[in-house]
């Protein structure tokens, strides 16, 4: 008698992959409730210093926040895609989407490093390192600080969405998945979706307004 | 029997076709809409901004409709389970009672100082303005 192809509480692969999802949506419930202390924090800093969170977000690198927010929209897209493709049974299609994602997510990272560099150049570093000359407020120092931990928060995201990634196109290539059985690929795509979510709002408050 | 196929519960490698979220017939077109669409906002709040229009309440909302699209179209809570949509419903409360009630103690208290001070040692700073 073969293996069944679920745990004897599932009463068949659908409740499996329903169980999982609901798993995994209060697992980014979860993730956005890390981030939401570090959007209260911010929230508190920006009443005390209006003016200064102002003038420090004009100063801030927009262009590399804007590529940025296209780059993460367009990942979101392609795995979106991914999925689709393999529900189309298409698995050549859906290992390039994935290859293009985490690509993507790499160049999201190269101009992350680029930014923190000209950051790092101008003195605007977190807490007591804080000494851009352009910017001398307290209030500056504060934005930079959560600058700093909420992209940093933001980045460690992307890298471990990227491995997530680079796993589900090698279990795609080699063809663990079908298009009627691949909850775990569905589960991937959902947290590179939260990754590109989180940069949404990220990118208004530290660049935009 | 029809589920029991002959594989490991995490192989994922039977071939059969029972059963899925309704999805697999979302049609590619909706995905290069959404897309599309969450491009043109994107643009919209950067033109916004650079415009000076709106401020930060216009570029939030902005925001939340392109999660809204992300989560409903690219994440498929259209075709999810009641429970599920309840997980993010819970999320969205909780970040929403969170940030405001923080922000809130801030803006209206008249106890403590308005803001916080840099250490007395630094004399970096210009003195901050609200």
């Amino acid at each position: 008698m073969p293996a069944p192809s679920h745990a004897e509480q599932y009463s068949g692969y659908p409740r499996l992959a329903e169980t999982l999802r609901f798993g995994m949506w209060i697992f980014l419930a979860s993730e956005t409730l890390l981030f939401a202390g570090l959007f209260a924090l911010y929230a508190s800093y920006r009443a005390m210093f209006r003016a200064d969170f102002t003038q420090a977000i004009q100063h801030n690198t927009l262009a590399y926040g804007t590529v940025n927010m296209y780059v993460l929209l367009t990942s979101s897209f392609t795995v979106a895609l991914s999925l689709a493709t393999l529900r189309r049974n298409r698995p050549r299609v859906t290992l390039a989407l994935l290859l293009a994602t985490a690509a993507l997510g790499g160049v999201f990272l190269v101009v992350k490093a680029l930014e923190y560099a000209e950051h790092v150049r101008n003195g605007a570093l977190p807490g007591p390192f804080y000494h851009w000359q352009a910017l001398p407020t307290f209030g500056a120092n504060r934005f930079f600080t959560m600058y700093w931990l909420m992209t940093g928060l933001h980045a460690l995201h992307v890298m471990a969405g990227v491995v997530v990634v680079l796993w589900l196109a090698r279990r795609t290539h080699r063809r663990r998945y079908t298009a009627a059985r691949h909850a775990t690929f569905e589960m991937g795509t959902l947290y590179w979706h939260l990754v590109d979510v989180m940069w949404l709002f990220l990118w208004p408050i530290l660049y935009l307004a | 029997m029809k589920d029991e196929r002959g594989d490991g519960m995490t192989d994922e490698t039977s071939s059969s076709a029972d059963g899925e979220s309704g999805t697999s017939a979302v049609p590619f077109s909706r995905y290069a809409g959404t897309y599309l669409a969450l491009v043109l906002l994107a643009t919209g709040s950067l033109v916004l901004s650079r415009l000076h229009l709106g401020g930060l309440s216009v570029a939030l909302l902005i925001a939340a409709a392109k999660a809204i699209l992300v989560l409903w179209f690219f994440m498929h809570l259209s075709t999810q389970s009641a429970s599920s949509r309840l997980a993010v419903l819970a999320a969205v409360v909780m970040i929403g009672t969170l940030v405001a009630l923080t922000a809130l103690d801030v803006e209206t208290r008249h106890t403590f100082p308005a803001h916080t001070q840099p250490p007395p040692s630094s004399g970096f700073y210009e003195r901050s303005s609200r």
